[in-house]
């Protein structure tokens, strides 16, 4: 159980730690998570599995100025873990990374904004003494002391918790079970919701209508979603810019036309809406 | 590329460098009120070094101002460590510059770049990336996570690229110029719309929810009672409570109580015999 603990960890430190530090590239997305975790465990497929469940979950769970949700790697590690070395059934593992996924979000928080404040008045002091070595170490260090404090939650979560979770998922009964695979079904829903706040207007919505017809009734591929997607992006495109530079033009010789008279103004006008 | 060829050549090195330090721009993070300062920092050292050579007070004058919040999309960021790069030529050679406008200008920058970034990065191409990776991975295909990775990061890497150089370039009357001319808000309309047709197929896609009861009839077969629900509009529950979370945040309601709320909501469903 130790080396699956600490597999679990340097997982973590790996995704998580290294998404960070380079260029926020997506490897500490569930997909990918799924993959790193099944290749240290050596069972790629269950691994892939998982990650394509916990990204659908997942998928809203971005941290936009600060606000709390969900946090996937730690959720995604520990799910992929439990399901590859306790065979726990994979739509088990899936209600069970999220509590701790929200667990782990807020230890995130806390390092984040509690423990990594010590270091604000350090780097004013390097900055004011023109430090450049110590700020590259500082910066650098803070990274390393980050990720490994949330190694380190992870290492203990399955040293603790893989018995009792094992236990846990044999006394199961068939209902509470089937409620289980319900919520690793309609969970998605949530992260679906966070990604429309972004996007969503009132003029825009029918699109969202769109793309869900096109899935739930022509069941087209999410790759023939996109190309359609596009296609619609593009006319909408080439329409905007057209009736912007008619506007562009329209005003620049409306106030012309303020000036001389008013009534070329107006007969503009007519024209452009028949 | 047009724009990478106009430069000088040490301009170029230091450009490229970074560029490259900017990869690490998030690494650490200095508490609530620095944010990821220490990596902006990092990344634009190639800048201050080379402009405030053999000048100790300088250096420590031109790092004291960059201590300030930084946080912006990475991908969009380096539009403003190239921009910032030549603020700070521009006040190595001008005694009267005003220092202040670099930390007013970079701080004004981060809300309308962000703003975009997030939309474009996260909301738009990550989704996309994500619905044709999770699509190949949740068959145990290893090519899932691989597509997500070229899809998202071919376009995020080449924006940050070429974005360091527009930043050097173009300066500080770009994004206003973009914003007056109207092309960012056809940008973001073209960014939304891309996305919420990618979220409503996710939705119907993967939000999956399947009822196992059903209605004994004497003398004929039972109704279940998910063959009603298709015939009523298909993916109807899943579409009410994506529609129903989102109606929940708008409402200002925690994400988290949220996502245990759906948790608690299929376990009782489970318990009731209802899925």
């Amino acid at each position: 159980m130790l080396k699956t603990a600490i597999l679990a960890a340097l997982s973590v430190f790996i995704c998580f730690g290294g998404n960070w530090l380079w260029g926020q590239t997506m490897i500490e997305r569930p997909l990918v998570v799924g993959l790193v975790t099944g290749l240290i465990f050596g069972d790629v497929r269950t691994g892939v599995m998982m990650g394509a469940s916990l990204e659908a979950i997942f998928m809203g769970a971005v941290d936009i100025g600060g606000a709390l949700s969900a946090e996937p790697v730690t959720a995604t590690v520990l799910a992929t873990t439990f399901a590859i070395t306790l065979n726990v059934n994979q739509k088990a593992a899936l209600a069970i990374a999220v509590p701790i996924g929200v667990f782990a979000a807020f230890i995130s928080m806390f390092m984040k904004n509690v423990v990594m404040n010590l270091f604000a008045p350090i780097i004013d002091k390097l900055a004011a003494a023109n430090n450049q070595k110590g700020l590259v170490w500082a910066h650098f260090g803070m990274w390393f002391l980050n990720y490994f404090v949330f190694s380190l939650v992870t290492f203990f979560s399955v040293l603790a918790g893989a018995k009792p979770v094992q236990h846990l998922v044999n006394s199961i009964p068939k209902n509470l079970m089937a409620g289980l695979s319900a919520a690793g079904g309609l969970l998605p829903a949530v992260g679906f919701a966070i990604l429309m706040r972004m996007l969503w207007s009132k003029k825009l919505s029918p699109y969202y209508f769109l793309g869900f017809v096109l899935a739930a009734y022509m069941q087209l591929p999410s790759i023939a979603v996109a190309a359609i997607g596009i296609i619609i992006v593009v006319i909408q495109w080439q329409r905007d810019k057209q009736i912007m530079d008619l506007e562009n033009k329209q005003n620049t010789q409306g106030t012309l036309a303020t000036e001389t008279n008013i009534s070329t103004e107006d007969q503009e006008e007519e024209d452009f809406f028949s | 590329m047009k724009i990478t060829k106009n430069v000088s050549t040490e301009d170029r090195k230091m450009l490229n460098s970074i560029f490259w330090r900017s990869f690490t721009v998030f690494a650490s993070r200095a508490g609530a009120t620095k944010a990821h300062a220490p990596g902006f920092m990092y990344s634009i050292l190639p800048a201050i070094d080379r402009y405030y050579k053999d000048n100790d007070k300088a250096q420590a004058d031109a790092l004291t101002r960059h201590t300030t919040w930084y946080n912006i999309t990475q991908n969009v960021g380096t539009f403003v460590m190239g921009l910032v790069a030549s603020m700070e030529k521009k006040n190595s050679e001008d005694p009267n510059f005003d220092t202040e406008s670099i930390v007013a200008l970079k701080t004004s920058l981060m809300g309308p770049l962000s703003g975009i970034g997030d939309s474009i990065f996260w909301g738009v191409l990550r989704v996309i990336a994500a619905g044709i990776g999770i699509s190949l991975a949740s068959q145990g295909s290893i090519f899932g996570p691989i597509l997500f990775l070229l899809i998202y990061n071919i376009p995020a890497i080449l924006t940050r690229y070429y974005l360091t150089y527009m930043g050097f370039t173009l300066g500080d009357t770009f994004i206003s110029d973009m914003y007056k001319s109207g092309s960012m808000q056809l940008l973001n309309k073209a960014a939304s719309t891309l996305g919420l047709m990618m979220i409503g197929c996710m939705t119907a896609t993967m939000v999956t929810f399947k009822s196992k009861l059903s209605i004994p009839i004497t003398g004929g077969k039972p109704i279940l009672i998910q063959t009603y629900l298709d015939q009523l509009w298909k993916g109807l529950v899943p579409l009410a409570v994506t529609l129903g979370c989102y109606w929940l945040l708008s409402k200002k309601v925690n994400v988290n109580w949220i996502l245990l709320g759906v948790l608690v909501l299929a376990i009782v469903l489970g318990l009731v015999g209802f899925v």
